[in-house]
C-alpha cells in the first residue's frame, strides 16, 4: 500500500496520538511507501507533485483545510481511499471556528459543505484520534475493504457505541449518584459537570487511551471531542432546566428519565453514596 | 546576491526559511511562518473553565505544558494554590511530556538530518523503517502513558483545574510509574549516552565530551565534521520563567539575573514577512529552553560547556539531551514524595467558582523553553486570553533593532546545510507560533 498522510490547520495531536500505537513497527513494515510531512527525509512538495500524476491507495489528511485548497482536491481523485484524522479534518473544529474559509473533507461542523463533495471520507474524529482508530482502519484498508460506516462517514466498529460504554462510573449514573465535586474518584460527573459519555460516540472506553486510562477515569468529564459541535460552549456544566439536564443521554426521554432517575435516587445502595 | 526560500521539512506544522547568500557565506535569514488558527480569539467570552480544554489544542507535543500554564494562570487569578499531591502530579506528568519531546526531537528531528550520506547508519535511524527510530518512538510512547496513568489520556488531557487535579492516584499507578521511569532511564544509559550510571555520574562532574559514547557521542562526531561545534550561535541571552526545576531568571554579558517580571515583556509589530510579533524582553531578544534552564539550575558541566564554546548549535543540543537525565532524577524524588502524601485531597476547591473580575498570569517550562498564559476574566467569562509561547521568543521574526534569536544563530553560516541543523536546534514547533 502506498499511502500519503498530509497536515493543514493542525495542531499535529492526530500524529503524535499515532506514534503511540503499539504496533507502529509492523505496521510500518506492511506499506510499500508511507510519506508523513514531519517524519519522512523526502520534502512534501517533490512527494505532492509525484503523487498528482500517479494513483495511489491511501490519503490521510489531518488538520482542518481551506476551502481553496486545490492539491487535496486533486490528490483526493487519485487516492482508493480518503481518510481524515481527527476532529479538525472531520469537521473543521477549532481552527473553522473562527473563520468561515475553513472546513473539514467532507463536512463543516454538522453541514456537509466541506472541501470535498465526494469521494466518501472515512471520517475519525477525536481530538485527537484514538491510534487504535487510526491503525486498525488502515489495516482494514490494507486488506482493500473499506469500513461499515455511520451516517457521519465514521467507522461504525468505533463510533457504533458510546464514550459512557466502559465508563468505571456507570453504576453512580445508573443509580444517579452524581459527582458533586471535581477530584472526588466517585459520582457520575453528567448531572453537574458537563460529561458528555452518554451523548458523544466514542469507544474511548472500550479502547483505552495510552493503553491505561481515559478522560472519565482520570475523573474528567468527557468533552465530545468526536462529535461535531466540540468544543461546545461551557464544556464543564451542566445546562439543566428545572432541574433536568436540557441533553439528555440519547435516546431517552424526558419523562423516562424523570421516572427512572427518581426511582434510581430512592434505591440508590449506600456503598455508593459514602464517600471514601 | 542569491536569495532562495524552503519549505521546512521534518517540522510540527508548515514552516518556511528564506535565505539571502552573499560570497558564499548567509547574510541574512528570515524565519516565517505561513498560517494562523486563532485559539485566543476563540476563548474569548467563553467561561474560564473552557480554556483548559482549548488551549492545550494549540500543540500537539506539548499541550500539556499549555494546560498546566493555563490551570496556573487561572489559580493566579482566583489566588488559590493547589494541594501539594496535585501539585507533584502536575510536575510529574509535565516532566514526562518534556522527556518524550526531547527524545521524538532528538531521534526524529536531529539524527536523520545527518542521514543523507551514511549509508550503514542510516539503516538504523530511517524514518518508518530503522531499528533506533523505532525504539526511540517506543520510549516517548512509554513517557506519556506515565502521564496518561494520572491524566486519563495523551495527548490532550484536561485533568488539571483549578486547586488541583482530577484524577485519584492509587499506590499501583505509582508502581507502573516507577516502572516506566526506570526503562526510559536504561533507554538513556545505554542507547543515548552509552554510559554506565557511574561513568555518566563522573563525566557530569567535570568530564570532557569525547567520553560520551552512545548516540549522542555519535552526534558529536557529526557536529564536529559539519563544523558546528562554535557555530550557530545567537545573542547569547538566555532567559527561563522558571516554576519546574531551576530558578526564573536572565543570563546577558556574562552575568545572570533573577526573575523575570511580565511586566518587562514586549510584543513588538510584526515585519511584513512574518505574521508572528517580535518578542523582546527589556527590548532585548532572548533564547529559552534547556540551555537557559541548564544555566540557571547550576549545571556544572552545562556552564562549562558554554563558557567554552558559547551558545552554539552543538551546546544546545548537548544541554537538551543531557536534561532528560537531570529530569528523570527529578521525577524520581518527586515520584517518592507522591508516595507519602497520596492520601490528601485531589484538589483544594471543590468546584470551579464564580470570579467576579479577575486576572492572572504564569510562566510554565515546555520542552522548548518558558510558556506563558495569561488571562483577564469578567463576570466569569474571558476577557482576554494571551499565550506567548517559548518558539516566539526563538523562532519569532525581527524587530527595527534586533533579527529573531534563530535568523541572528543562522546569519554567518557557509552552507543550506547547516543553516537547516541550527534551526533545528531550535526545535520547530511552528503550530505553537502560529496558534
Amino acid at each position: 500500500m502506498k499511502a500519503l498522510w498530509l497536515q493543514r490547520l493542525t495542531c499535529c495531536g492526530n500524529t503524535h496520538s499515532f506514534l503511540n500505537y503499539e504496533g507502529l513497527e509492523y505496521l510500518f513494515s506492511r506499506f510499500e511507501y508511507f510519506y508523513h510531512p514531519s517524519l519522512s527525509l523526502e520534502s512534501e512538495e517533490e512527494v505532492v507533485e509525484r503523487f498528482l500524476k500517479e494513483d495511489f491507495d491511501l490519503l490521510l489528511v489531518e488538520g482542518a483545510v481551506r476551502r481553496d485548497d486545490v492539491v487535496l482536491k486533486e490528490l483526493s481523485k487519485r487516492a482508493r481511499f480518503v481518510v481524515a484524522v481527527g476532529s479538525c479534518a472531520v469537521y473543521g473544529n477549532i481552527p473553522a471556528l473562527s473563520d468561515p474559509e475553513v472546513c473539514g473533507l467532507n463536512y463543516r461542523f454538522k453541514e456537509r459543505d466541506g472541501l470535498l463533495e465526494d469521494p466518501e471520507v472515512i471520517n475519525l474524529p477525536g481530538c485527537p484520534a484514538h491510534p487504535y482508530w487510526i491503525a486498525h482502519t488502515i489495516f482494514l484498508l490494507m486488506q482493500g475493504k473499506k469500513p461499515e460506516l455511520d451516517q457521519l462517514g465514521r467507522p461504525k466498529d468505533f463510533y457504533s457505541s458510546l464514550t459512557h460504554w466502559g465508563c468505571t462510573r456507570n453504576e453512580y449514573f445508573e443509580w444517579k449518584v452524581d459527582a458533586e465535586e471535581l477530584g472526588s474518584e466517585r459520582g457520575c460527573l453528567f448531572y453537574h459537570f458537563g460529561c458528555r459519555g452518554p451523548l458523544s460516540y466514542s469507544s474511548c472506553n472500550r479502547i483505552l487511551w495510552n493503553g491505561v486510562s481515559s478522560k472519565t477515569r482520570a475523573g474528567t468529564p468527557c468533552f465530545g471531542c468526536t462529535e461535531y459541535d466540540f468544543p461546545r460552549r461551557g464544556l464543564w456544566e451542566t445546562r439543566q432546566y428545572a432541574g433536568i439536564p436540557a441533553e439528555l443521554p440519547i435516546g431517552v426521554s424526558k419523562r423516562g428519565y424523570i421516572m427512572l432517575s427518581g426511582i434510581a435516587k430512592m434505591f440508590a445502595p449506600e456503598r455508593l453514596k459514602n464517600e471514601g | 546576491m542569491k536569495v532562495k526560500s524552503i519549505n521546512l521539512e521534518r517540522v510540527e506544522g508548515t514552516a518556511r526559511l528564506e535565505l539571502v547568500w552573499k560570497d558564499g557565506f548567509i547574510e541574512d535569514a528570515r524565519v516565517s511562518f505561513p498560517y494562523t488558527r486563532g485559539i485566543e480569539r476563540v476563548l474569548k467570552d467563553r467561561p474560564y473553565m473552557d480554556a483548559l480544554v482549548i488551549t492545550p489544542r494549540v500543540c500537539g507535543i506539548c499541550g500539556h505544558a499549555h494546560l498546566i500554564a493555563c490551570v496556573r494562570a487561572l489559580e493566579k487569578a482566583m489566588g488559590i494554590e493547589p494541594t501539594l499531591k496535585a501539585s507533584l502530579v502536575r510536575n510529574i506528568t509535565q516532566s514526562f511530556e518534556i522527556l518524550q519531546n526531547h527524545i521524538k526531537w532528538f531521534y526524529l528531528f536531529i539524527l536523520p538530518e545527518f542521514l543523507q550520506d551514511s549509508n550503514g547508519l542510516r539503516k538504523l535511524y530511517e524514518p518508518f523503517k530503522g531499528r533506533r527510530w523505532f525504539l526511540a518512538i517506543r520510549q516517548a510512547a512509554q513517557a506519556v502513558k506515565a502521564i496518561a496513568l494520572f491524566s486519563g489520556q495523551w495527548p490532550h488531557s484536561s485533568y488539571a483545574v483549578p486547586g488541583g487535579i482530577t484524577s485519584n492516584p492509587k499506590p499501583s499507578d505509582l508502581a507502573q510509574l516507577e516502572a516506566i521511569t526506570h526503562q526510559i532511564r536504561d533507554f538513556f544509559l545505554k542507547q543515548v549516552v552509552g554510559l554506565e550510571e557511574e561513568e555518566l555520574r563522573r563525566f557530569l562532574e567535570g568530564g570532557s565530551l569525547s567520553l560520551l559514547k552512545g548516540d549522542l557521542g555519535l552526534f558529536l562526531e557529526f557536529a564536529h565534521k559539519e563544523g558546528l561545534f562554535r557555530a550557530g550561535r545567537a545573542y547569547n541571552r538566555l532567559l527561563s520563567g522558571g516554576e519546574l526545576y531551576n530558578p526564573s531568571g536572565f543570563y546577558c554579558k556574562k552575568t545572570y539575573h533573577g526573575r523575570i517580571k511580565p511586566s518587562a515583556l514586549q510584543e513588538l509589530t510584526p515585519p511584513s514577512y512574518s505574521t508572528v510579533s517580535p518578542l523582546r524582553y527589556r527590548s532585548f531578544p532572548y533564547e529559552t529552553g534547556p540551555l537557559s534552564r541548564q544555566l540557571l539550575s547550576g549545571n556544572r558541566f552545562i556552564k562549562n560547556l558554554h563558557r567554552e564554546y558559547g551558545d552554539s548549535f552543538m551546546v544546545r543540543v548537548v544541554a537538551r539531551v543531557l536534561e532528560i537525565w537531570h529530569i528523570l532524577s527529578r521525577i524520581e524524588e518527586g515520584t517518592k514524595r507522591l508516595y507519602e502524601c497520596l492520601h490528601e485531597p485531589s484538589t483544594s476547591l471543590k468546584k470551579p467558582p464564580h470570579v467576579k473580575r479577575a486576572y492572572g498570569y504564569a510562566f510554565v517550562e515546555a520542552a522548548r523553553g518558558t510558556l506563558m498564559h495569561e488571562v483577564e476574566i469578567e463576570e466569569g467569562l474571558i476577557k482576554r486570553y494571551r499565550i506567548i509561547t517559548p518558539s516566539q521568543w526563538n523562532l519569532g521574526p525581527r524587530c527595527e533593532r534586533f533579527l529573531g534569536v534563530a535568523e541572528r544563530a543562522i546569519v554567518g553560516l557557509e552552507s543550506e546545510r547547516q543553516a537547516m541543523l541550527v534551526l533545528r536546534s531550535f526545535d520547530l514547533c511552528s503550530v505553537c507560533t502560529t496558534r
